[in-house]
């Protein structure tokens, strides 16, 4: 059985519209205008243990809002989920014990001290038998290669030696279930690279469940075979990421060097060209339409080398993006934007 | 002081069992087969006790030493700050009864200057540890709201008002603790006619256990409103309003206009039992057959449980309401 499973799930919150000026803000003392806003409109997800699955999405499509719904830190409006067996905004202590959330842009570490003194506090909080947390804690450590820098204060670590430390920190309990929000934003290639090489290599040790979101490619590429894409609070996509692309995009990238400088001079004929430094030539030809150019091509003109691929998954998804923002229901992209907006600016 | 912690850590580590009680229940709703079972490592029993609590109180106390000793002058100027405040008041209530006593007079409202003293340093005992235990962390309430740092606490096993409450000690707020027993020791052998019993020394840490926590849970009640209300907006600066009246003798509050307020702020808020009780307790004699008395002490009791179970009502409330911040 599934260890997340997640049935029609809704969030919506209510704004206070703001409106502009002195004078609306004045009339708005008294009678305020408040709207809806659906971050997550009904999401149906089944994740089985030992499952990396990769949440995308654009800003605003409800992929944080729908972690926070299964880290039980708010309540839906409607609809059911379940993970490990418990409804995760019932908040119970047995539950909490079995599942942890990083999110990248926020730290639960103290500021001023060492992470070790963090640490220790997650073990009196977690009740983690000593042996355990000790054993636990020099093998994330290890994985990590932070060793030197336990001591120090967090305050004085880079971004990326932070978010080493802080999923140390959550994961020191040894969870099953682990969402990820972002845990690479903001990191040099370097660091999030190695970031990316723990996630794997801990994932496949402990076989734990991760749903992660991310808006770095690489990361996803890297990680992730399942690929679940929500957009104004929808999934509109749940498969591998080759499959994306399958569904997706509908074009291939051809990359070809010609012979002897002799380039054709209206290769457009062929596909839209993508760029052209003789001898090489990139266009982008319609999958349909791929053998066909590429024997008339290779017929008529003297050739190098030659590779067909596939466009880069960036823009794959960013046309995914744009397109389930656009036809249903138009302004869902700002109106889901705006609660998060909203959201925060309400605080 | 020692006592202001375990009661502290008592009444959370109640609470968070009850807490289990209730996940108990919610658990036997679903079939048991439906559970996953959890891991070894996770075999930790369930239900959180006292001394769990008082582990992770410990260490929060430990943190906040070490983040206290890292920033050391910084705990020098507080704890020197947070000093000379306590002994210019004392100053000022010196000067008046010097004034007073040219004047004729001998007593305010039936308080000498020593056991005025008494009562100074009863205010500042329960005022600092307040600020010890609970300030730093109602202040910092409204801040975790607006970032959404609160998502940390509810992801955590253990009770969220515990963890909010209690996260940062201010150590340098203890400073006046030494400077409130000095007074008491200056004062007490010189309030004339007083013979200090043991009933006396027992009940008086117990009232100032009680008065902590009721000034405790105004203030986190306040604090909480932040969750509701968004942004910095708060009721919690009005607990510091409020507890302005908490620091005179009640006696003071008589009349037309006093007398209201002295039922408002013992029956509806009940801030003047919170310093009045132990300090009448100590700086007065105990007499068997004053009924008044003993009323107002076993009433006291019962503020400081009516507080607290109102305070966590509100802090629960406030928490359905919580809606976390965009990251």
């Amino acid at each position: 059985m599934a260890v997340i499973e997640i049935r029609s799930l809704k969030k919506s919150y209510r704004v206070y519209q703001k409106q502009e000026g002195l004078a609306a803000s004045l009339k708005s003392l008294f009678h305020r205008q408040y709207r809806d806003v659906h971050a997550v409109r009904g999401i149906d997800l089944d994740v089985h243990k030992g499952e990396f699955v990769a949440f995308l999405g654009p800003n605003g499509a409800g992929k944080t809002t729908t972690l926070k719904l299964l880290s039980g830190v708010i309540t839906p409006t409607s609809g059911t989920a379940h993970v490990l067996g418990f409804v995760p905004w019932e908040r119970e202590n047995q539950y909490r014990r079995r599942f942890a959330l990083v999110m990248g842009q926020k730290n639960q570490l103290w500021w001023d001290l060492p992470a070790q003194e963090s640490f220790q506090l997650h073990q009196k909080i977690y009740c983690i038998e000593p042996g355990a947390f000790q054993r636990t804690k020099d093998e994330l450590v290890d994985l990590l290669g932070v060793g030197a820098l336990l001591g120090r204060p967090v305050r004085e670590l880079s971004l990326g030696e932070r978010m080493k430390m802080e999923l140390i920190a959550a994961l020191l309990h040894s969870p099953e279930v682990l969402f990820l929000d972002e845990p690479t934003i903001g990191l040099d290639v370097v660091a999030q690279h190695n970031i990316q090489k723990f996630l794997k290599h801990y994932q496949q040790l402990r076989g734990i469940t991760i749903l992660l979101t991310s808006h770095y490619m690489k990361d996803v590429a890297a990680l992730c075979k399942r690929v679940v894409i929500i957009a104004g609070g929808r999934i509109v996509h749940d498969g591998s990421l080759a499959a994306v692309i399958d569904r997706f995009s509908d074009y291939k990238v051809l990359t070809l060097q010609f012979a002897d400088e002799q380039m054709p001079a209206d290769l457009a004929r062929f596909g839209e060209v993508l760029e052209v430094a003789a001898p090489r030539a990139r266009i982008q030809v319609d999958r349909t339409e791929i053998s066909r150019v590429l024997s008339a091509i290779l017929s008529n003109y003297a050739i190098h080398d030659v590779s067909v691929e596939d466009p880069p998954l960036e823009e794959v998804i960013a046309s995914v993006f744009a397109m389930s923002a656009s036809p249903a229901q138009p302004g869902d992209a700002q109106a889901e934007h705006a609660a998060d907006v909203a959201a925060s600016a309400a605080k | 002081m020692r006592k202001g912690e375990g009661g502290r850590g008592n009444a959370e580590g109640g609470k968070g069992q009850g807490d289990d009680g209730d996940n108990g229940a919610a658990a036997a709703r679903l079939p048991s087969s439906f559970r996953l079972p959890p891991s070894s490592a996770q075999a930790a029993s369930a239900s959180l006790g006292f001394s769990d609590y008082a582990g992770v109180f410990l260490m929060f106390a430990r943190n906040s030493l070490i983040r206290d000793m890292t920033f050391r002058a910084n705990f020098i100027i507080e704890t020197i700050s947070s000093l000379s405040w306590a002994v210019m008041n004392l100053g000022f209530y010196a000067l008046v009864y010097n004034l007073m006593e040219h004047a004729g007079g001998r007593t305010i409202a039936g308080w000498t200057q020593h056991q005025f003293f008494v009562f100074i340093a009863t205010t500042i005992l329960v005022n600092s540890l307040v600020e010890a235990l609970f300030m730093e962390n109602a202040e910092e309430l409204s801040e975790l709201t607006r970032t959404g740092g609160l998502d940390f606490v509810l992801l955590k096993p253990m009770d969220p008002q515990f963890l909010v409450s209690v996260k940062k000690i201010s150590w340098a707020s203890l400073g006046k603790v030494l400077l409130a027993v000095a007074l008491l020791a200056y004062s007490l052998p010189r309030i004339e006619g007083l013979q200090l019993s043991l009933l006396q020394l027992v009940l008086y840490p117990l009232y100032i256990v009680l008065g902590t926590l009721i000034l405790y849970s105004i203030m986190i009640a306040l604090a909480a409103t932040s969750i509701w209300l968004g942004r910095n907006q708060s009721l919690y600066d009005f607990w510091f309003y409020l507890t302005n009246f908490s620091r005179y003798p009640m006696e003071i509050y008589s009349g037309r206009f006093g007398a209201p307020l002295r039922h408002a702020f013992t029956f509806v808020v009940p801030i003047l039992v919170v310093i009045n009780v132990p300090a009448a307790i100590l700086a007065k004699p105990m007499t068997a057959n004053n009924p008044d008395k003993l009323l107002l002490g076993a009433f006291a009791v019962a503020a400081a449980v009516g507080s607290l179970v109102i305070s966590r009502w509100v802090f629960t409330r406030a928490l359905m309401s919580y809606r976390s911040a965009s990251s």
